[in-house]
């Protein structure tokens, strides 16, 4: 094990947000979901930007691009669909990606000492450092940015 | 992975169908059960039955009306969840709360066969506000928990405010007669 909790060599989806790219391990993401409409209602959970509707359920959409690259997801957009654990069950959830994603099978490296706590590791492809995101660690991060390359501004609350 | 085409929510089990009602406040749409509503009123045909309550601290309060001797506490919808503030033209009067909601229009009433949880992706104040989602001809709409507009300690609070205001309006009545 190089990274907190994944195998050497894993599978992994490749995201991309903003116009940086990150990586999930893929036993946890269900389904690549066409730009649906966002529901949006008065709510006040850090992250959650609404909700779609996917494959007969409501699914909640976290956005996190204001945390991974500092500023908000464009409006047109596909949603990953991916497992998260709560206490007392796993939910689906929803987080809007740019375009296509790839699945690649690769090792995975310790991450920096100075990357954020929902960097786990991260994969070295085609020449590119790609984070592999934790998402539990990264949905439970108050919604201010943490450093990153492109981090424009601090983030406030996403609240639709 | 897979990739598939647009869905509509499915009612997993059977359910009874639950009236609803639809209203608006701001740009936003909301549902609340219709037998948790008594009544539905213009805000001109409470003009003279409402009393102003200066000592709120609850900023979605500012009236209190009188019916069957119990005090009703006036929620602004807008207010209450934070949305920009409108001029409401109905109060919607809850049967089992002593509370009333203004709100800006009724949509209509519709039957829906289920009340979808909330995900738990929603762990703030929007558990208490909400009794689950309903999935209304393509909309998700929040549907009202009656009991999320005031908890029992700000029905307190606001008890003794009023009970306080209510004996100084006594006491100003009749120094004045």
């Amino acid at each position: 094990m190089s990274a907190k909790g994944i195998p050497d060599l894993c599978s992994f989806v490749l995201l991309q947000v903003g116009s940086r790219r990150f990586a999930l391990p893929a036993g946890s993401v269900m389904e690549l979901a066409p730009p649906v409409h966002l529901h949006t209602f008065p709510h006040n959970s850090p992250l959650v930007a609404g909700v779609i509707v996917r494959r007969g359920r409501i699914v909640p959409v976290y956005d996190a691009a204001e945390i991974l690259i500092g500023r908000e997801s464009p409006m047109h957009r596909f949603y990953l669909i991916a497992d998260r654990n709560f206490v007392d069950a796993s939910e689906p959830i929803a987080i809007p990606v740019n375009g296509e994603c790839e699945l690649v099978t690769s090792k995975v490296q310790p991450p920096n000492s100075d990357d954020p706590a929902y960097m786990c590791g991260k994969l070295d492809v085609e020449s590119e450092q790609i984070p592999v995101l934790d998402l539990e660690l990264l949905l439970a991060m108050p919604a201010v940015p943490a450093p990153g390359p492109e981090r424009a501004s601090v983030g406030a609350q996403v609240q639709p | 992975m897979r990739f598939a085409s647009h869905d509509t929510v499915k009612p997993k089990r059977a359910h009874r169908a639950e009236a609803i009602i639809l209203f608006s406040a701001g740009r936003q749409t909301f549902a609340i059960a219709a037998d948790s509503v008594q009544e539905i009123r213009s805000t001109d045909s409470l003009a003279g039955a409402a009393f102003e309550m200066q000592q709120s601290d609850l900023p979605e309060i500012r009236h209190t009306i009188r019916r069957n001797h119990r005090t009703y506490y006036v929620v602004n919808a807008c207010a209450h969840f934070r949305l920009p503030v409108t001029r409401p033209t109905l109060v919607l009067i809850l049967r089992q709360m002593r509370v009333a909601v203004l709100v800006d229009r009724i949509e209509r009433m519709v039957e829906v066969s289920a009340i979808h949880p909330l995900p738990r992706a929603f762990a703030s104040d929007e558990r208490r506000w909400y009794r689950g989602l309903a999935y209304v001809d393509d909309h998700v709409i929040p549907v009202l928990q009656p009991s999320g507009f005031l908890t029992p300690e700000e029905f307190e609070r606001l008890d003794r405010i009023s009970e306080v205001f209510g004996a100084q309006h006594k006491m100003q009545g009749t120094v004045q007669a």
